[in-house]
């Protein structure tokens, strides 16, 4: 559902079993189909992985329909887990494909890395990946933070970028995920860099029910929502943008075993990256969370009418 | 393993730890309220309730199965359903609470009105009495030790459970969960959870306690 749970997710105690076989090899994954190296089709066949929520889904099957087009055999394994458990599964070759996103991927890599900007967070993800993975470029689309607001109260405190909110400290109640009281992204970056503080802070839940039911109704004044949330378009909410660079690019990027991204991969999610962007795959969010269709119909569908399906 | 232990065992002793409006003495103090609050109310919905379908027979089927229904809902799903109809308040807490401890409640002062012999109802009639005096000086009494298991049981559940304040942004020891959690402290959601539990067995034993001193007479 959301980019954050992706994260969050390794937490989970249940998770650590899975992890330990993860790196050591003895993995569930390995079903004989789709074992690496052990198809004729050698370099034309691709087995793509996705994080355990609805959007890393849909970008797993466009990424799929997308290949296919361009003559590849190509296996989806939806649903696989958090990035603590797929992107070793990509190093030990039990996928070769995986959506992600620039800034949480870099943060994963380097908890300390300080890059907010597209090209910056390009430049440090190709240096710090392991051998034998790459980022190929990123797409138009882009799941980051945002902080929003309604527009009644935009309009009300003249709110428009995130420096607007240090003109009303310790008048507005601030909405967010549990972390966003101790995190950089949250609390502690919109006063480090902005120098806002608010009147309270209401931990509820990221960018679900919760959160976007209180700013709803003015229980919170500014939300942490994430910009592919089909409800800020829906509702007309404003989204605060980030003069000073708080918050990390987090546009989608293709992060691929190096002996994979031959030309022909390269060339086809090149295409889908142009096409998709921030606003079609908020619609297709919407599609899957809120019409409750499948990931994969809901991508075959988008990349059939964009002509991506060959 | 043995790190994690003794980072709890620090946790938890820390003094720190213990004082200001973020410390676990105030927060065991919410969640005492929260639930303290919840078991009342439940209490004096759902005791009405069982002792009048027990006392007349009447309405047994629906309020039971009714209630049966109510162990079924979810607790998350009510707390956020309650939250997107009422807004950001205690209310959607204390409802899926309350919600929560009657079942319980209403199911075993019923089982307790309905094991009394219908001899001694008939003899209580015979010598003179009225239903409501029946009911107040031979059924309840009767059905006393029963009762207050449901109360009991209401109560733990109800501990337990009113972890979920902190899922909409209140307090109590659930804070320290679904902080720990987010912000990837471990030692602050076993904390947590120690505290709960520690919490829910004190009372379910002191609880206990009260029931063998007022049924101390009692055979069973």
């Amino acid at each position: 559902m959301n980019r954050r749970n992706f994260a969050a997710g390794a937490l989970a105690l249940a998770v650590l079993p899975m992890l330990a076989a993860c790196s050591g090899g003895a993995t569930t994954l390995d079903t004989p189909a789709s074992a690496p190296g052990s198809a004729a089709a050698g370099d034309s066949a691709i087995v793509i992985g996705t994080a355990n929520f609805s959007e890393n889904q849909i970008l797993g099957y466009l990424y799929a329909d997308v290949l296919k087009g361009a003559g590849l055999t190509v296996t989806v394994k939806p649903n696989l887990g958090s990035r603590e458990i797929v992107v070793p599964a990509l190093q030990n070759g039990d996928i070769d494909l995986l959506p992600e996103y620039q800034g949480s991927l870099l943060l994963y890599l380097d908890p300390k890395a300080t890059e907010s900007d597209s090209d910056a967070l390009q430049k440090a993800l190709t240096a710090k990946l392991p051998q034998g993975l790459a980022v190929l470029p990123p797409s138009a689309a882009e799941d980051a933070d945002v902080f929003t607001v309604t527009k009644e109260s935009a309009a009300k405190y003249g709110l428009s970028t995130l420096a607007d909110l240090a003109k009303h400290n310790g008048k507005l109640v601030f909405g967010g995920p549990a972390e966003d009281k101790t995190r950089q992204i949250g609390l502690v970056g919109l006063k480090e860099v902005y120098g806002a503080e608010f009147k309270a802070f209401k931990s509820l839940d990221a960018s679900g029910p919760l959160v976007k039911g209180a700013l709803k109704s003015g229980d919170v004044d500014v939300a942490n929502l994430f910009s592919t949330d089909a409800d800020i378009v829906k509702n007309g909410w404003v989204m605060l943008t980030d003069p000073k660079h708080l918050i990390p690019a987090q546009r989608i990027v293709p992060l691929i075993r190096t002996g994979k991204a031959t030309e022909t991969v390269k060339t086809a999610l090149a295409k889908l990256n142009t096409a998709l962007t921030t606003e079609e795959l908020s619609k297709l969010d919407a599609l899957v969370d809120v019409e409750h269709q499948d990931p994969d119909t809901v991508a075959a569908e988008w990349s059939k009418a964009h002509g991506l399906s060959g | 393993m043995i790190d994690l232990l003794s980072q709890l065992a620090a946790w938890l002793t820390s003094s720190g730890q213990w004082a200001g409006p973020e410390g676990i003495a105030q927060r065991l103090l919410e969640h005492v309220q929260y639930s303290f609050l919840s078991t009342i109310v439940a209490a004096l919905i759902a005791l009405p309730i069982g002792l009048f379908i027990g006392h007349t027979g009447r309405g047994a089927f629906f309020a039971i199965n009714i209630s049966g229904f109510g162990r079924a809902l979810p607790t998350v799903g009510v707390v956020t359903l309650v939250f997107l109809a009422s807004g950001l308040s205690m209310t959607p807490v204390y409802v899926s609470l309350i919600a929560l401890a009657i079942p319980v409640i209403v199911t075993n002062t019923y089982a307790g009105m309905i094991a009394i012999e219908a001899d001694t109802k008939d003899a209580a009639r015979g010598m003179g009495m009225t239903g409501l005096q029946s009911l107040w000086r031979v059924e309840i009494p009767l059905a006393a030790p029963l009762i207050m298991t449901g109360l009991r049981l209401a109560a733990v559940q109800v501990i337990s459970t009113a972890t979920i304040a902190a899922y909409v942004s209140f307090g109590g020891l659930g804070r320290y969960i679904f902080d720990g959690l987010a912000q990837r402290d471990l030692t602050q959601v076993l904390g947590g959870a120690v505290l709960v539990a520690g919490l829910a067995v004190t009372v379910d034993l002191i609880l206990a306690g009260v029931n063998r001193v007022l049924f101390r007479h009692r055979l069973t």
